[in-house]
C-alpha cells in the first residue's frame, strides 16, 4: 500500500478543535493591479497590466452581483466583507483561498515566475497575516509550471508557512501533469508537505493548449468542459507513475467536475487490465492510488433533477473519502454550503463538508 | 392576505425595482413598463437574492446563429448563477411550468391620507403601490 501522504501539519490539538465547514475553493483578489506591482521588481512592474484569461468570458456575469464589496474595491479584495457574506453567513472554518494570478499563460517563463512570486507574497502579507488573526485563511501559493525548476525554488521560500497549505497551478499547459519535467514540483511538495492543486485557468491561453478540439464557440462549452482538462492531467499522473514516485504526494482537483471521475477510472482500470505491461510500475489498479492521493474539491457539483442519482453517484466515485465542498465563491457559479447538495447521510456530510479537507490539509 | 404599502408610485419609475420586509419575507417590487409586479426575494435554486439580479431581456427561441433580443426590461437574472425569470410571472425561461418564484399581487392606489385629492381618480397620478400577501 502507498504511504498515506502527511498534510503539511501533522499535529492535532484537541483543545483548538474547531467545528465547522472548510471551503476548499475560494478566490480572494488584490484590491487593485497596484498591490502587484509594488511586489514586482523591474522590469516586470512596468510590463504587468493585470488580467485574467482575456476570452471566455462569462456573458452574463463573472462573479456573484451581490459579492461587490459595500465600501469599493473588486469581488473578493475585502477580507471584512468576505468574513460577513461567506464565513460568518455559513459558520466557516477554514477557507482555502486560492488567487487567480493566471501566471501560466506567458511566453516568458521568468514573466510567468515573477507574477507568481508577487502574488504569493500579497497572499502571504495580506490574507495570510494581515486579514487572518483567527487563522482561518489557509493559503495556496502560486506556481509557474511552465519553468519547474523556478517553481521549485518558489516553493522553498514558502516552506514551513504556518497557513499554507497547497501549491496551486492552473489547469492550462501545454503538456499533461503527469510527464517527468514537472517533477521536481512534486518533489519538492512533497518534501514541504504541501498539496499540489489544479485549478481551471490558462486553457489554450498564450502558451497553453486547449483541452479541446480546437477553440469552442461559446462559453457554455467553454466552460462544460474544462473538466477535460483535469481527466487529461489526472490519468496522465496515475499512469506515470507519479504516486509512486512520490508516494507523499497529494494533488487537489479544485473546480475540475466530479461525477465523471467513475467512468473515467472504471476506462482506466480496464484498460489497465489489458496493458499493465506498458505502466510495470502500477502494481494495482490505477483507480486504486485515489484514496491515498488525490482529492476532488465539489463545487460545480453536478445537480441531476433526480437528487438520487446524485447520491448514487457520491456512491460511485467514493466520496466519503475524495470529495472536499467548495464554494468557488466569489464567482457566479456559487455552490451554497445550506442548498447545494441534497439531504446527505450524516457520516457523509461529516466527511464532505470538512472531515475529509481537515485530514488533507492537516487543520486542528 | 394583508396589505402592505411600498412606496409612492413617483418613487418606483419604470425599470426600477424595490425590495421591502412584509412579514418576516423579502420581496422585490419591480415596474415593468408602468405595471407592478412582485417577486420573493429567493432564488428557488440556491436561495440567492434573486431580486438583486439585473433586470434585462431575453434571446428567444430561435434558428441556430439567429440571435432575438426582446422583452427588454421584463427579464430578471439571479445575481448568482445567472437562471432567467419572467418578471410578470415569476416563472423561469428554461422551465416555466416547474421552476418558478412566487410571485404576489401588487395593486395601484390612490392615497386616501392625500388631502389634494377629493375624488377618487379614474388615473392615479402619484398613488400608492400596494403589496398584497
Amino acid at each position: 500500500m502507498a504511504t498515506i501522504a502527511p498534510g503539511p501539519t501533522t499535529t492535532t490539538t484537541a483543545s483548538l478543535t474547531r467545528t465547522g465547514i472548510v471551503d476548499c475553493d475560494v478566490h480572494v483578489y488584490p484590491r487593485g493591479n497596484d498591490e502587484i506591482k509594488s511586489r514586482l521588481s523591474m522590469p516586470w512592474r512596468d510590463r504587468y497590466g493585470g488580467g485574467g484569461r482575456g476570452f471566455f468570458g462569462n456573458p452574463v456575469h463573472g462573479s456573484r452581483l451581490d459579492s461587490n464589496p459595500p465600501n469599493g474595491g473588486p469581488v473578493g479584495s475585502d477580507p471584512d466583507f468576505l468574513r460577513k457574506q461567506l464565513i460568518d453567513e455559513y459558520g466557516i472554518a477554514y477557507a482555502v483561498l486560492l488567487p487567480r494570478a493566471f501566471c501560466n499563460l506567458h511566453p516568458d517563463p521568468d514573466f510567468g515566475t515573477a507574477i507568481a512570486a508577487a502574488f504569493n507574497d500579497w497572499l502571504a502579507e495580506t490574507w495570510l497575516s494581515e486579514y487572518n488573526p483567527d487563522g482561518v485563511f489557509k493559503g495556496s501559493i502560486t506556481v509557474n509550471t511552465q519553468d519547474p525548476v523556478a517553481a521549485v525554488k518558489e516553493i522553498e521560500r514558502w516552506a514551513g508557512h504556518p497557513h499554507v497549505v497547497q501549491v496551486m497551478t492552473d489547469s492550462g499547459a501545454r503538456a499533461p501533469f503527469g510527464q517527468r519535467q514537472y517533477h521536481p514540483i512534486y518533489e519538492a511538495c512533497e518534501r514541504h508537505g504541501f498539496r499540489f492543486a489544479i485549478h481551471p485557468g490558462t486553457d489554450g491561453m498564450g502558451i497553453n493548449v486547449q483541452p479541446s478540439p480546437g477553440y469552442p464557440t461559446h462559453y457554455i462549452e467553454w466552460h462544460t468542459c474544462l473538466s477535460l482538462a483535469f481527466q487529461a492531467h489526472l490519468v496522465s499522473l496515475l499512469t506515470e507513475g507519479v504516486f509512486v514516485r512520490f508516494p507523499g504526494l497529494g494533488v487537489t482537483l479544485t473546480e475540475g467536475g466530479v461525477s465523471w471521475l467513475p467512468a473515467l477510472m472504471w476506462r482506466l482500470d480496464a484498460e489497465w487490465k489489458s496493458l499493465r505491461s506498458e505502466v510495470p510500475w502500477l502494481d494495482k489498479p490505477p483507480s486504486a492510488y485515489l484514496r491515498d492521493h488525490v482529492r476532488l474539491s465539489s463545487q460545480p457539483i453536478e445537480t441531476p433533477d433526480n437528487p438520487k442519482h446524485l447520491l448514487a453517484m457520491l456512491d460511485l466515485l467514493d466520496a466519503e473519502h475524495v470529495l472536499m465542498f467548495a464554494s468557488d465563491y466569489p464567482h457566479w457559479d456559487f455552490d451554497s454550503p445550506t442548498h447545494a447538495f441534497p439531504r446527505l447521510p450524516e457520516t457523509l456530510h461529516r466527511r464532505i463538508f470538512g472531515e475529509t479537507a481537515r485530514e488533507w490539509y492537516g487543520l486542528e | 392576505m394583508s396589505r402592505h404599502i411600498v412606496s409612492r408610485t413617483s418613487e418606483l419609475p419604470p425599470g426600477e425595482r424595490k425590495i421591502v420586509d412584509a412579514e418576516g419575507r423579502s420581496i422585490g417590487v419591480f415596474n415593468v413598463h408602468g405595471r407592478y409586479y412582485a417577486l420573493k426575494n429567493s432564488c428557488p435554486h440556491q436561495a440567492a437574492p434573486l431580486c438583486l439580479g439585473a433586470i434585462k431581456g431575453m434571446t428567444l427561441p430561435s434558428q441556430p446563429g439567429e440571435y432575438i433580443w426582446a422583452r427588454d426590461g421584463e427579464i430578471l437574472r439571479c445575481p448568482w448563477h445567472g437562471w432567467e425569470f419572467d418578471i410578470t410571472t415569476g416563472r423561469s425561461i428554461f422551465n416555466p411550468h416547474k421552476t418558478r418564484v412566487r410571485a404576489y399581487e401588487v395593486t395601484v392606489e390612490a392615497d386616501l391620507d392625500d388631502e389634494t385629492v377629493e375624488t377618487f381618480p379614474v388615473t392615479v397620478e402619484d398613488g400608492l403601490v400596494v403589496l398584497h400577501i
